[in-house]
């Protein structure tokens, strides 16, 4: 999704960003403040959750600072649900994520991935 | 906690999400396909619990996630399979195997009370994260509700693509009800449809945090304050700190 995003732009991203934190590449709007707010988020430690979203705030105001604490809190219930049932990861985006984006962001090391493709070896 | 979601706090949220917060609530609380209210709350209680739970810790940071042995701090309201689901289902969710997941079920879980404990635990975790992240108490947790659980059994569900059973949109009956927007669906979509009714509870909370399924593929647009590939940023990189390989 990704991908398909930032191709109908004049964004870049550099797709390692997803398992390796933002890079100097990856040229997204305001990617610093809401890539820090998000990443708070998962951590879960308030004192850094409060400091990224009032950074936020003060830059890019209400409504970004919602919808962006609101895209964060979504993917904590999709990945429990792709995690525990068992989705394949093979049919990410409709099944266009191929080998290629999957190298790309490096989740080739996600234990997932490992135990899979070890049991097929 | 707080009585109602997002109280006391300095943001303007939409309304659309503060519905669906406590309309969720409210399907929470309320007798499930297989559980039964206090049960589901019991569920959400353990939910809570697990961000205490030492041994959840341990877990996480272990080169192995399955080489350790101890016990996870409960609530002690549910038993073993279930409190091995939820808090592993929380606090390693990237490092689950299809193994774990049939030790669970055989441990003592039907495949749909299973799939309903998952629906509560990927929605509370959307609940419970949103007011966290914009700085508001955990909303607190309604009454229990008198009533038995419907005991429905999708006709269709059939294990397949994944590790739980799934409904194929083509497999979809009526007495299902509503379960996909398009035959479509994404497989993430299908992931609760053994239980029709986790499914839409789920999906009325996800939609309105992340974007409806008309607007996944419209890649050049956004309904939301942030544009698409901010979107997609937060999401891929949330994902990856879950080691989410999805």
């Amino acid at each position: 999704m990704l991908r398909e995003s930032v191709q109908s732009t004049d964004n870049k991203v550099n797709f390692l960003d997803v398992t390796e934190g933002l890079s100097e590449y990856t040229e997204i709007p305001n990617a610093v403040e809401l890539i820090n707010f998000a990443e708070a988020i998962v951590s879960r430690d308030k004192k850094n959750i409060n400091k990224a979203r009032n950074i936020l705030y003060k830059k890019l105001g209400n409504d970004v600072t919602v919808d962006a604490a609101a895209v964060a809190s979504a993917f904590h219930g999709f990945v429990r649900i792709a995690d525990t049932i068992g989705i394949p990861y093979k049919a990410a985006a409709g099944g266009q994520e191929g080998p290629e984006i999957r190298a790309a962001t490096g989740i080739n090391k996600f234990y997932r991935i490992q135990e899979v493709e070890g049991n097929q070896r | 906690m707080s009585a109602v979601p997002f109280e006391n706090i300095d943001y303007d949220v939409r309304t659309d999400i503060v519905n669906a917060h406590s309309d969720a609530w409210k399907r929470i609380a309320a007798p499930g396909t297989w559980l039964n209210s206090e049960r589901r709350l019991a569920v959400v209680a353990e939910i809570r619990q697990v961000q205490n739970c030492n041994y959840c810790k341990k877990i996480k940071s272990a080169l192995s996630p399955f080489g350790l042995e101890g016990n996870h701090q409960t609530t002690k309201l549910l038993g073993d399979p279930e409190v091995e689901l939820i808090h592993r289902g929380i606090s390693d969710s990237g490092r689950l195997s299809q193994a774990w997941a049939r030790k669970v079920i055989e441990s003592g879980l039907t495949e749909g009370e299973y799939v309903e404990i998952v629906g509560i635990i990927a929605s509370v975790m959307i609940l419970d994260t949103m007011t966290m992240a914009l700085g508001s108490k955990n909303t607190e947790l309604p009454n229990k509700v008198s009533g038995e659980p419907r005991n429905y059994l999708p006709p269709g569900a059939k294990v397949q693509a994944a590790w739980l059973p799934i409904v194929e949109p083509e497999d979809a009956v009526e007495t299902d009800e509503p379960l996909y927007p398009s035959p479509k669906a994404a497989y993430i979509y299908r992931g609760l449809s053994m239980v029709p009714e986790s499914l839409r509870n789920y999906w009325a909370i996800a939609n309105t945090h992340y974007i409806p399924g008309q607007y996944v593929y419209q890649f050049d647009q956004s309904i939301r304050a942030i544009s698409r590939p901010q979107m997609e940023l937060i999401a891929a990189r949330v994902s990856g700190l879950h080691e989410c390989a999805y």
